[in-house]
């Protein structure tokens, strides 16, 4: 079985490798035959990739432990649907989930554009450069088809991976991660070919906000599965890997926004080049990241197998970005100006340069302790007060920008008329402000602009809803004709639910820690916490204890169950245990680790996190805003078809 | 109009976006020194700790009085360098012997004394969908 | 294993031939060359492009007027730059449409 896999992936490699080469030569010398001949290769690519997929996936769940890879990530007594998701569980699983996801969009992406001939030929070769190094990396440095005799069993799985996020989180941010290739190959393409026109912007629009949405909703899966399974109360601690999505992420949403002003004002080509690149780079470095251990420390980096050839492809891409870029510049450059500091473009302009400067800290925040270590000799890491103070910084005037983009008109708005527009949003800001202050919300400055902030985006995109309903004659054909627009405030709404959600829940969260015995209490916010008592448990892998605590406060009664896990092989885990209060759309999240066995004291963490389930509540929302502005509009499909009939038109899905 | 007010806009978010940055790291200090066992002699003042966990350090004691004790020894050299630690408050998921772990605390004597709660053990793995759990 | 490497072996052979299609179906072409569009094709498209930015902000900036977004100065401020614009789009396209010769491939793909 593992050479079927292993001869799966060099054919796919040696189809990719003539997509790069003889799609390369082809399109320079304008061969046509050939450039269709590398354009199957890429597509046959997919399937090759796909076999040796299937290979693993069965060694998986046979629990086949002549193929090194599952034993190194899965034992016999694990659960088959974990032990299928090992498949993404280690390196190499890892970069063939990589290679499958990007041979699959590029195909797709490909076919579905095929005929665009002059573009498609160079950007045929760019995804094969992509998918070279994946394929080269899996047939030559790591490979997930190693055998050997067959050990007893396997070395298992982490437990804090086993369960059903393990299933949705790495696949949804690999969907994002990969997907960000499609719009940087169709724009180098673009460069490669010289054209300056928005066919490739057309062509990928779509896959950009798919891409988008899926790293988004990776992220927030991988919040809540921090939250209800590492047991420290939090969603998400500026680790270098929780970061390594968060960067490609604030690109891509910076390019979502000012594509849209090329395409309606013919404006900034040269830096929504720069965006994609930027995106699809730091999804690079975010795999790169996540894969090499350089966060630790240099020295670790260099025992990574991949580290170094990852750095290498790295470099090389950012090189080969800019060096496009730099060579097309005299065709990007437009006579088009800014016409207004007060306009919508220049909100959007606004709008990105701050994305892109909270991008910038965090990859600051994130390359630090390497580059101390090289240059200082020791090593110095930020930590969280960094990132709460750029996230401030620049946050929140993001998200008062999002309220007064669409309030704004196109080119130039006159202040009378803002003010006008502005008037029901600024009041109901001013409202809330006041009454919160009242309410005591001044503890925390940045909670409390947050919460006024939020009120003005609300309001305003409220109002977009009820004018737009009156001109369009019914909120549904409203959204159908307009469906980007509306679509984008939908998207807009969950942003700002969030915001409200994490504002609430670490800005004014209550959190204490005692150490009880049977009997004692502890006070929390207004819930009154008592240690009843453990009880101890027992799974197929792991004993452990669960502390009974009852709570009561707010006209509520509940119990508790917090306690630990100690597992055979991978060691304790915490177990915490969560009430969700519909009153305050809140959590009582708590902890407990046994203290002394003999005097039967655990030690219980109670933390009160008002509003964070308006965060996962806006992560639904946020899907379903990006759904409708996706959603393929016959009407605008037409006019792009018609309008690129002259040299084929651009099929974006 | 002479040049785009958009390249002054730039220009000027550019220049303010650094001058905050500067000021802030200005106040706020370099970040934490993040020391391995081996470099760690003669540093006094709070520094952060990195290392793998050796010994036979007991969970439960990391609520008495005692402290949890374990040594600390470099990650990845062979280093001999190991530094007594104890240790109070809870202990992180994950934790136990051989795992690389962060804590923050000061040397007294020859021993690491650990800033209660502080500890963080990281992802046992190079590939790290779970974060590394702090207390 | 050795339905494996049979099976591995087809897959090759497979591969080869999709990829050795182009030249398989067409030995001796006509024209090998690659479609490009023409310096003209490409004014055109440029002008397009133009043409429906045009004409789409004539829409928004009437959708912004009909919600009350934008006062009946601005409005009417605005109204007369844009549709001047959008005539200018159009008259030059058409000129362009009269002027040089393209080779239209396939009009009006169908856009899936």
């Amino acid at each position: 079985m593992a050479p079927l896999g292993r001869a799966a992936l060099l054919l796919a490699f040696g189809l990719i490798a003539y997509a790069l080469v003889a799609g390369s030569y082809a399109a320079w010398k304008r061969r046509r035959r050939l450039a269709l001949s590398a354009q199957n290769a890429l597509l046959a690519a997919f399937p090759a990739t796909l076999v040796a997929a299937i290979v693993l996936f069965v060694a998986l769940g046979r629990r086949d432990m002549t193929f090194v890879y599952v034993w190194q990530h899965t034992s016999h007594k694990l659960p088959l649907g974990y032990a299928l998701s090992a498949f993404w569980g280690g390196q190499e699983g890892s970069l063939l989930l990589w290679l499958l996801v990007l041979t699959g969009y590029a195909g797709l992406a490909v076919w579905l554009n095929r005929r665009s001939r002059e573009l498609i030929a160079w950007t045929v070769p760019v995804f094969g450069l992509v998918a070279a190094f994946f394929a080269f990396m899996l047939c030559f440095v790591s490979s997930p088809f190693n055998v050997q005799p067959a050990p007893a069993d396997g070395r298992g799985m982490v437990p804090s991976l086993q369960n059903p996020y393990m299933l949705a989180h790495p696949p949804m941010l690999y969907l994002g991660y990969v997907g960000l290739t499609v719009p940087f190959a169709f724009a180098m393409g673009a460069l490669l070919s010289g054209r300056t026109d928005e066919r490739w912007i057309v062509a990928t629009r779509r896959w950009t906000l798919a891409a988008w949405t899926f790293l988004g909703v990776g992220q927030l899966i991988g919040a809540h599965w921090a939250y209800v399974e590492i047991g420290w109360g939090g969603y998400y601690a500026w680790d270098p890997v929780e970061n390594a999505a968060l960067m490609p992420w604030l690109a891509a949403t910076a390019f979502l926004h000012s594509v849209m002003i090329q395409e309606k004002r013919g404006m900034l080509k040269v830096w929504n080049m720069v965006l994609v690149a930027l995106a699809f780079n730091l999804s690079l470095f975010g795999t790169f990241l996540t894969r090499s251990g350089v966060i630790d420390s240099i020295h670790s980096f260099a025992k990574s197998s991949i580290g170094g050839w990852f750095l290498a492809f790295l470099g090389l891409m950012v090189f080969l970005s800019v060096a496009l870029i730099r060579w097309r510049l005299p065709l990007l450059r437009t006579k088009t100006k800014l016409e207004s500091l007060v306009s919508r473009e220049a909100t959007f302009l606004y709008n990105n340069l701050l994305l892109v400067a909270l991008c910038l800290t965090i990859l600051w925040g994130v390359l630090y302790p390497i580059l101390s270590e090289a240059v200082r000799g020791e090593t110095r890491s930020v930590s969280k007060p960094y990132y709460d103070f750029f996230l401030h910084t620049f946050g929140l005037p993001l998200l008062i920008l999002m309220g007064i983009g669409p309030l704004v008109a196109w080119r130039r708005a006159s202040l009378r008329s803002l003010g006008k527009t502005f008037i029901i949003p600024f009041a109901a800001a001013v409202v809330t402000g006041v009454v919160l202050l009242a309410l005591g919300f001044g503890s925390s400055w940045p909670g409390l602009l947050t919460y006024t902030f939020s009120a003005f985006v609300l309001a305003s995109i409220v109002l977009e809803f009820v004018r737009g309903r009156v001109a369009a004659g019914g909120i549904f054909r409203l959204i159908a004709r307009n469906r980007r627009r509306y679509g984008g405030y939908i998207v807009h709404a969950a942003i700002v639910l969030l915001a409200i959600g994490i504002a609430g829940s670490s800005a004014y969260q209550t959190q204490r820690q005692a150490v009880l015995r049977t009997g004692q209490s502890v006070e929390a916010a207004g819930y009154t916490l008592t240690y009843l008592g453990s009880t101890g448990v027992r799974g197929p892998n792991y004993t452990g204890f669960r502390a009974l605590v009852a709570v009561s406060g707010h006209g509520e009664r509940f119990t508790l169950h917090p306690g630990m896990n100690a597992y055979n092989i991978e060691g304790p885990a915490n177990e915490a245990s969560i009430y969700h209060d519909p009153r305050s759309l809140g959590d009582v999240f708590t902890t407990a680790q046994v203290v002394s066995a003999k005097r039967g004291t655990i030690a219980l963490k109670v933390l009160v996190k008002p509003l964070i389930n308006l965060i996962w509540a806006a992560g639904f929302l946020f899907v379903a805003g990006a759904l409708i502005a996706m959603w393929p509009d016959a009407v605008e499909q037409r006019r792009l078809a018609a309008r690129y009939a002259a040299g084929a038109a651009p099929a974006g899905i | 109009m002479g040049s785009s007010p958009a390249r002054l806009v730039i220009a000027l978010s550019v220049a303010a976006a650094l001058a905050i940055f500067v000021v802030y790291t200005a106040l706020a200090g370099n970040g934490v020194r993040q020391l391995t066992p081996s470099a760690l002699a003669g540093h006094t003042g709070d520094v952060s700790l990195v290392g793998a966990v050796v010994g036979k350090p007991r969970i439960d004691d990391a609520y008495t009085k005692a402290g949890m004790r374990f040594q600390l020894k470099d990650i990845g050299t062979a280093s001999a360098a190991r530094i007594p630690v104890v240790y109070h408050g809870s202990v992180p998921d994950l934790f136990k012997v051989g795992r690389h772990i962060v804590v923050e605390g000061r040397l007294r004597n020859g021993v690491f004394v650990a800033k209660p709660g502080s500890l963080v053990t990281k992802c046992p793995s190079k590939y790290a969908p779970a974060k590394s759990a702090k207390t | 294993m050795e339905w494996a490497l049979a099976l591995a072996a087809m897959l090759a052979v497979v591969a080869v031939v999709f990829v050795a299609r182009p030249f398989l179906r067409d030995p001796a072409p006509a024209s090998d060359l690659l479609d490009e569009l023409a310096p003209e094709a490409r004014e055109r498209l440029a002008l397009a492009e133009e043409r429906d930015r045009a004409l789409a902000a004539l829409k928004e900036l009437e959708f912004d007027h009909r919600t009350g977004k934008i006062s009946d100065d601005d409005y009417r401020a605005q109204l007369g730059p844009l549709r001047r614009r959008a005539a200018e789009a159009l008259r030059a396209l058409e000129r362009g449409e009269h002027a040089g010769h393209e080779r239209v491939t396939d009009p009006g793909q169908h856009v899936p």
